[in-house]
């Protein structure tokens, strides 16, 4: 008879490790931590390298907003919510500024209207470019990065062009949208419209996107060291994430076709041809995938948008010190995050009486012990990443 | 999963091979300036003239980073017999660019087009003391106030 000595060594191991006392131990991951996106503290209680219980602490970047906001008029407000999801600034303004004009009951030109849908797609391609580039950094790999950010920028410098801030627009007015850079001492006078080739800069840098969007397919969607490493991990099931709030490019990972963009109509998506992306596993793989064809979704909508973009006014007619009338409402949008919602109740003065501020993070992140229970320590990173919640957003 | 091992490696070798051969898109910052775009909020020049001190800035300001002083002068009548007329003066006119947020808020309430947005940049101070720009220091910002941008029709 002879000897397997690879199964005795084998069962010699498995004796030892029981054998073995292993305690558990406390991990404390962040609040300094690269791949925390800002100052989110995990608490992980591990045993060598299973992960028993995570528990997420937040609140190191509490800035008060909603509080702020009950001292605050209603243009300075907007002001203040570009800061709350600072990768796309933009796409916060839309919720807010739509829920004090349906209290105010005022109409919106058309115009108005596609130029806050092309700019809030653009925010969400640029929010989408540094997720999808970010997420293999912190996988390891950094190449992806620079690819995706020099398309981010093109992106972003459009959107100055326009509004004059790259991440803090501040161009939504309650009526209508308005650059307060005009420029010039005749700025009073001059129209402030989008400036002249916006709209041949924005089809070529679609373009680019687009092409960017391939690129990053190639150098991510082949690697094996990726793939093994996102596959089958960090698995969002579909009851789980809906019970915890999950929304938007999560949610549709998991295969559920969730998308605010065609269930409100906060702007005129009734009016476009786009796909609501969903893949069917709902793990770190398909929540890669899902943003980055969104990107493409985007580009096709901002492409159809400027195409058909009416001419006309760019303001409705207000009052020139804003007050919004008696009354409650909730607003809720598709932000690139996932569904953003201000519930705005006014007592009729410049500002709010009460802005309770729904973010999509929030919501994402609370999720994070139920999906992070005995997966391995390498997997914290992998599956917190694919999350992509920024800190703004959760603390606000 | 790639039929044959490390052929995803190799199409993603391709994209940066390509890469390597195409002009950089970064400026060599110091020596190569881009130009921001006419709309862009880089600082807030101040037309001295046309202020009259009415605090509207000031009030509307989201974090009271504007500080203003003024005083009431009477402006002597050019002929015998001619009203006495009055005009607020500036004495002080400070923004704390450590505190500004660069919302715009300031140059939107204005109704007499005396603060303007002017896309300069280059500001930083070693101490944030001298972030605090008087009243002659925004004033010489007027002078980079650049023209509308043609629109879109």
């Amino acid at each position: 008879m002879t000897i397997d000595h690879d199964q005795v060594r084998h069962l010699s191991e498995v004796a030892v490790s029981v054998e073995l006392e292993t305690p558990e131990m406390t991990l404390n991951i962040g609040p300094q931590h690269p791949s925390t996106h800002g100052v989110l503290r995990l608490v992980a209680t591990v045993d060598g390298e299973r992960v028993f219980d995570v528990k997420p602490v937040i609140g190191y970047m509490h800035r008060g907003y909603e509080k702020l906001a009950e001292v605050r008029t209603y243009p300075q407000i907007t002001a203040l919510i570009n800061r709350i999801d600072w990768v796309s600034g933009y796409a916060n303004e839309i919720p807010f500024i739509v829920a004090a004009e349906r209290l105010m009951e005022i109409e919106v030109p058309e115009r108005a209207q596609y130029i806050r849908l092309i700019l809030t797609e653009m925010a969400r391609i640029a929010s989408h470019l540094v997720f999808n580039a970010s997420y293999p950094l912190e996988l390891g790999a950094a190449t992806p990065l620079f690819f995706a950010l020099r398309e981010r920028e093109r992106v972003l410098d459009l959107i100055e062009s326009v509004t004059g801030g790259r991440f803090h627009p501040n161009f939504n007015r309650i009526g209508g949208v308005k650059p307060n850079a005009g420029g010039g001492p005749t700025q009073r006078k001059v129209s402030q419209d989008l400036p002249k080739g916006f709209f041949v800069d924005t089809r070529a840098a679609m373009e680019r996107v687009l092409s960017v969007c391939d690129e990053l397919e190639d150098l991510v969607a082949g690697n094996e060291i990726i793939l093994a490493r996102t596959k089958g991990i960090g698995v969002l099931p579909v009851d789980v994430g809906a019970a915890y709030g999950v929304s938007g490019p999560n949610l549709r990972a998991s295969g559920v076709p969730f998308d605010l963009r065609r269930i409100e109509d906060y702007l005129p998506y009734d009016r476009f041809d786009f796909d609501v992306v969903t893949a069917s596993n709902g793990d770190c793989w398909d929540r890669w995938w899902v943003r980055l064809e969104e990107i493409r979704q985007a580009a096709r909508i901002v492409i159809q948008a400027i195409d058909g973009i009416p001419s006309g006014p760019l303001q409705a007619k207000v009052p020139r010190v804003i007050k919004v009338p008696q009354g409650e409402v909730y607003v809720r949008a598709e932000n690139p995050k996932g569904e953003m919602g201000y519930h705005l109740i006014s007592e009729g003065g410049q500002g709010p009486y009460r802005l309770k501020i729904r973010s999509a993070s929030y919501s994402n992140i609370s999720i994070l012990p139920h999906i992070l229970e005995g997966v391995l320590v390498p997997d914290i990173i992998a599956i917190m990443g694919s999350l992509d919640f920024v800190l703004g957003d959760v603390d606000r | 999963m790639t039929a044959i091992p490390g052929s995803g490696l190799l199409k993603g070798m391709k994209v940066t091979l390509k890469t390597l051969f195409t002009k950089p898109v970064t400026v060599n910052y110091p020596k190569v300036k881009e130009v921001p775009v006419p709309r862009a909020r880089g600082v807030i020049a101040l037309d001295q003239d046309a202020c009259t001190v009415c605090m509207l800035c000031a009030r509307s300001c989201p974090d009271w980073c504007i500080y203003i002083e003024g005083h009431k002068e009477e402006k002597q009548p050019d002929k015998p017999g001619g009203r006495v007329r009055v005009r607020a003066t500036l004495d002080r006119f400070d923004i704390d660019y450590a505190l500004c947020m660069y919302c715009g808020i300031c140059v939107e309430v204005c109704p007499f087009d005396a603060l303007f947005w002017t896309p300069e940049y280059e500001y930083s101070e070693s101490t944030m003391a001298d972030l605090m720009h008087d009243m002659d220091r925004l004033q010489d910002w007027l002078a980079t106030v650049p023209e509308p941008p043609a629109v879109e029709s």
